[in-house]
């Protein structure tokens, strides 16, 4: 039992404890699904979603260009919204906050019907794919405002303080003390936030846009084949979420940097 | 003592003839009758499959569901489920019936059984008023956006036959009516009673081209292989529709529309 025990935190794994648990881990999953799935009497047709798979694919980038679109958008948002949170213009500062607390208060849903059907409409814009990039990065970047906010307020009084001693103006306390150590604080909350928004987009199938989750039910409702349409859906959505959590890890290391 | 006795016996004979009778047939309608008959439909489309103020679900399908229950013999249990989701509820077992204004196709005929239709209508359009598009004709033009329910024949029908018009897959009939009034869309493909409903619940913004371009009919779906069953959901059709069983429904439901489709020369209830 002492293989896969570590020592003190720090301490090296060995490459075989390493595979080792990595294969226990796995036999274990197996294990669980396998028995559930035998237990299944289900006719499997897989053939009639692979005449589907062109569809599939189509979904499946139009979920990766809306996500990441929305990624980007929700980044800038929450970062506006954190800095207006810390603004000396109070009426910026209280729109921050109704902003924030009106979207992590109301369902997405809500929200996705209200500005296509409802804002949109008034104002004229049309393109749902448009209306539907930015209601996730409405979404979105009111959760990231907060983490982005809470980072910047870890920041102890004393380093600021000391900022201003050495004569640092505002901006460049921002730039030189504050973003360096937030980025490394925020990677973590930020990665489960990126991962929400591409499972978010599914929601976007209400108003018709034609993403991932909307075509695996098309085909499940011309096929009515729903766990044949579905697992590739899942297995869609962990390609487009793992590689996020892996890059997050690497940024993780590379800005680990002594403070 | 000797009277005593034989009352006693007598008695006790009785209770035993009557307590074995009762269980004997309690026995028989667990097996046969007493287990419910659970029917699958969305009750999302009025007047046919709907929910009152209360949240009871009630409508057309409502009542012709308990209708054939209790001709059955057995309870009824009414289990609201997504349209895309209701052949795969049969299929699994979860319902015994599907009756949820489903049209009866060859696709779906491939997973699962259908009884005799009950109803015939038709594939129709609702359009915007100041839409361009002014028919079946020019609907598969390029730019022309045309929105359908998912799963239904509509959806079937536009994207195996549209080949450049824009075909929008939505998930709530209201929400392509909305698309239609809004002018979001040029058309919203959907069946005759509904579009003639949406028609006139938004009559300043829309237009309906009531004319069938694809006629269907509407019938009870069945687990494949359940012939039993089958036969006796047929025969109940029969002895329905024989004692005005459909024109106490459409009285009850469908009001004026069903004097307005009678005007037009469009049948209902087969």
């Amino acid at each position: 039992m002492d293989f896969f025990l570590r020592q003190r935190p720090g301490q090296a794994v060995t490459s075989a404890a390493l595979i080792a648990s990595w294969c226990l881990v796995a036999l274990l999953t197996t294990a669980v699904f396998s028995f559930a799935f035998n237990q299944l009497h289900y006719g499997w047709n897989w053939s009639a979603i692979w005449q589907y798979r062109q569809k599939f694919l189509q979904g499946w980038l139009m979920t990766v260009a809306i996500s990441a679109a929305a990624l980007l958008c929700s980044l800038l948002i929450g970062l506006l919204t954190a800095l207006a949170r810390r603004s000396s213009v109070l009426p910026l500062r209280h729109l921050a906050m109704l902003y924030v607390e009106v979207i992590r208060g109301t369902p997405l849903l809500v929200q996705i019907l209200i500005l296509f059907y409802v804002v949109a409409n008034a104002f004229g814009v049309d393109n749902r794919y448009v209306v539907g990039v930015l209601t996730l990065s409405l979404f979105a970047g009111a959760y990231l405002a907060e983490m982005i906010r809470s980072g910047i307020e870890s920041i102890r009084d004393s380093q600021l303080e000391s900022a201003r001693a050495i004569g640092l103006t505002r901006t460049q306390t921002y730039r030189y003390v504050i973003f360096p150590q937030v980025v490394r604080q925020l990677i973590p909350p930020l990665t489960g936030q990126f991962a929400s928004i591409i499972k978010d987009s599914s929601l976007l199938s209400i108003i018709a846009v034609s993403e991932f989750t909307l075509n695996a039910q098309e085909v499940n409702a011309f096929t009515y084949s729903t766990l044949e349409s579905y697992l590739p859906l899942a297995g869609g959505y962990l390609l487009l979420t793992l590689p996020v959590s892996l890059f997050s890890r690497y940024l993780e290391r590379r800005f680990h940097f002594a403070t | 003592m000797h009277q005593k006795y034989a009352t006693c016996n007598w008695k006790g004979l009785l209770r035993w003839t009557c307590a074995f009778a009762l269980a004997m047939s309690s026995t028989f309608s667990v097996a046969e009758n007493a287990k419910p008959l659970i029917v699958g439909m969305e009750l999302a489309y009025p007047p046919f499959e709907m929910t009152d103020q209360s949240g009871k679900p009630t409508g057309v399908s409502v009542d012709l569901a308990t209708d054939l229950a209790k001709s059955l013999g057995r309870p009824v249990v009414i289990q609201n489920t997504a349209f895309d989701g209701l052949i795969p509820a049969l299929k699994t077992g979860k319902v015994d019936l599907v009756i949820s204004s489903m049209t009866a196709t060859p696709e779906r005929a491939q997973s699962i059984d259908f009884s005799d239709p009950y109803v015939a209508t038709g594939l129709c359009l609702l359009l915007n008023r100041k839409s361009a598009v002014k028919g079946m004709e020019v609907l598969d033009r390029p730019g022309v956006k045309v929105a359908v329910k998912k799963g239904t024949t509509g959806h079937l029908y536009a994207s195996s036959r549209f080949k450049q018009a824009e075909v929008l897959v939505l998930d709530k009939e209201s929400s392509a009516v909305l698309e239609v009034s809004q002018g979001k869309v040029d058309a919203f493909i959907y069946d005759q009673m509904s579009t003639y409903q949406n028609w006139r619940r938004n009559s300043e913004t829309t237009r309906a081209i009531l004319e069938p371009f694809q006629k269907e009919s509407w019938a009870i779906g069945l687990r494949k292989g359940n012939d039993e069953l089958k036969a006796k959901v047929n025969s109940f059709l029969i002895e329905y529709r024989a004692n005005g069983g459909f024109e106490r429904l459409g009285d009850r439901y469908l009001g004026e529309m069903k004097g307005e489709f009678k005007r037009l020369g469009y049948a209902f209830f087969l």
